[in-house]
């Protein structure tokens, strides 16, 4: 596969294009100055301390949770739910 | 107006209605309603719940301040057993296996959730029209757009079909429709009250937002939602607010309004004109009032929808009928995926998911994506500075009142500009809340992060004054 992808590919929309409304937008931001051009630097993003992380339990689906989850994926093979084969390229 | 939830209480305690007769009159304003506001009537779940709430009052039990009140959830979070469809032709048939941690709390406290709620397509969308169950009608005047993402929850508020509903804001979807149709809409501080279980449509912007008549019924909700979250680890502890804090506007002695939102060609004459009358009401009221400067509107909302979109690719990426959603089989996995995608996404969703995709690629990234990171830090650093200098920011909600049905389909960048005074806090993070008073569309209070209390004592104070 071609390292360089199409929108239409990396998306998986068939034939999508970029709009012209979005690209205003992008034209925007290409001609604007921030005054701090390493975004990197910021003391205020939501990141949770390695002190603060949760514990790694396993938590045992509900009955319920696991029929619902069932009938969202009605197709099922020898009793168990059909996965896709994974792509080979 | 005064807290229904209160209201409702009492007359529940005092046996004047019974929460099945209620419930049952809500869910027949509901079902004939031709505002396009419902997409799943909860009927069976909520008569249930309202015969509980009955038995304990005639056994003489007491009940809480939240149990029986009927309410409505816009219909991108789960709860369990019931339809989840972002209003999109993709999750249709999806039936949520677990619910959010927000509206669990609701119902843990004893509310009853009657309707999911019509909105914009994942959130995309500033009218509410993007959607497979009809464009959402305004509640004043059905010709108009309801205003978006979150249209039927605030119609239905409006139209008093629900008491309270919870919307979901990112760049705006709680506050614009609130502001189109009078009623109250908070974005809270992001992290105060737990994402887990709504859709991520942008996560570090996305926050769950109450909408109700009355400034009491929005601090009843707030305070039952607030509070960290295992499951969403950007949540954070906060404490309650009380009723009493919001009856003194002692520690609001200046408030803001940014100059260029006002003194530009962009915004209707009337708001502006409202706006300032607004502002000298507050001045009379002994408060100074400070003119700041800001980013130009063009730049805000190109800054948020560049990260939004960034964000709805990478979220909306699971979204392929294999992982979730509803599957279209073609020639192979690859064109399975595509079909799928193509024809259950609707027309703004594609443009936003192909949008993210573009600035993300390679030879993107640096010149919008990191840059439009960028932006965002600078405009978080202007409101820091901005709240050394003032206790409150006020400003219209939109620059324009609502468009007729139809417009905005025709003209995205416009839908995408009508955002332009509520992005900014959106990338802020800061707690905003529309109130129906001083223009048109309502005004925005916001305060800086984590202050959501001060944003309600103003609100309660402007209540008297403007």
């Amino acid at each position: 596969m071609s390292k360089i992808m199409t929108v239409d590919i990396l998306s998986s929309i068939k034939g999508a294009q970029p709009s012209e409304a979005v690209n205003k937008l992008f034209d925007v931001i290409k001609n604007a100055q921030p005054t701090n051009n390493n975004s990197f630097n910021n003391n205020h993003n939501n990141c949770v301390s390695l002190d603060n992380l949760r514990d790694d339990v396993v938590i045992e689906t509900s009955a319920i949770e696991k029929q619902i989850i069932i009938e969202n994926f009605p197709k099922s093979k020898n009793n168990y739910l059909v996965v896709s084969k994974v792509i080979e390229e | 107006m005064d807290s229904q939830i209160h209201k409702i209480h009492q007359q529940l305690m005092n046996k004047d209605i019974t929460c099945t007769a209620l419930i049952q009159e809500k869910l027949d304003l509901l079902k004939p309603n031709t505002y396009h506001s419902v997409n799943t009537l909860l009927d069976d779940l909520a008569l249930e719940l309202a015969a509980k709430v009955d038995a304990k009052i005639t056994k003489g039990e007491s009940i809480g301040l939240l149990e029986g009140i009927p309410f409505g959830i816009k219909d991108v979070y789960m709860v369990q057993g019931t339809p989840t469809t972002a209003s999109s032709d993709l999750l249709k048939n999806y039936k949520s296996a677990y619910t959010a941690t927000a509206i669990q709390k609701l119902l843990d406290a004893g509310a009853i959730p009657l309707v999911k709620e019509n909105c914009d397509s994942f959130g995309h969308g500033s009218s509410s029209e993007n959607t497979i169950f009809g464009a959402v009608k305004n509640a004043i005047n059905p010709d108009l757009v309801a205003g978006g993402s979150s249209g039927g929850s605030a119609v239905n508020v409006a139209k008093e079909y629900t008491i309270f509903s919870i919307g979901g804001d990112t760049g705006g979807s709680v506050r614009q429709p609130a502001g189109y149709n009078h009623v109250y809409g908070l974005k809270p501080t992001y992290g105060r009250i737990s994402r887990y279980g709504l859709m991520a449509y942008a996560s570090s912007t996305d926050c769950v937002g109450p909408i109700a008549k009355s400034i009491e019924d929005i601090r009843i909700v707030l305070n039952v939602m607030s509070g960290k979250d295992a499951k969403d680890q950007t949540t954070y502890a906060s404490s309650e607010i009380s009723k009493a804090s919001l009856n003194t506007s002692n520690g609001i002695k200046t408030v803001g309004y940014f100059k260029n939102f006002i003194e530009n060609d962009a915004i209707d004459r009337k708001i502006k004109e409202d706006f300032l009358a607004a502002i000298e009401k507050i001045k009379s009221k002994g408060i100074a009032v400070k003119e700041l400067n800001f980013f130009e509107s063009e730049t805000l909302v190109s800054t948020y929808y560049t990260l939004a979109m960034a964000e709805t690719a990478s979220n909306l990426s699971r979204l392929d009928g294999t992982n979730y959603g509803n599957r279209i089989e073609s020639d192979n996995l690859k064109e399975t995926y595509a079909v799928t995608r193509s024809e259950n996404f609707s027309e703004e969703t594609k443009r936003r998911i192909v949008g993210g995709n573009q600035v993300l690629s390679q030879g993107f990234s640096d010149e919008i994506y990191l840059k439009g990171l960028a932006l965002r830090d600078t405009i978080s650093e202007n409101f820091k500075n901005d709240f050394e200098e003032v206790d409150i920011i006020l400003s219209p909600v939109t620059p324009n009142t609502p468009p007729k049905i139809g417009e905005s389909l025709k003209n995205p960048h416009a839908m995408y500009l009508s955002d332009a005074y509520t992005v900014g806090f959106s990338l802020g993070q800061l707690p905003t809340l529309t109130i129906p008073q001083g223009t048109e569309t309502g005004l925005q209070i916001t305060a800086a992060k984590n202050n959501d209390e001060l944003v309600l004592k103003f609100a309660n104070f402007l209540k008297d004054t403007i």
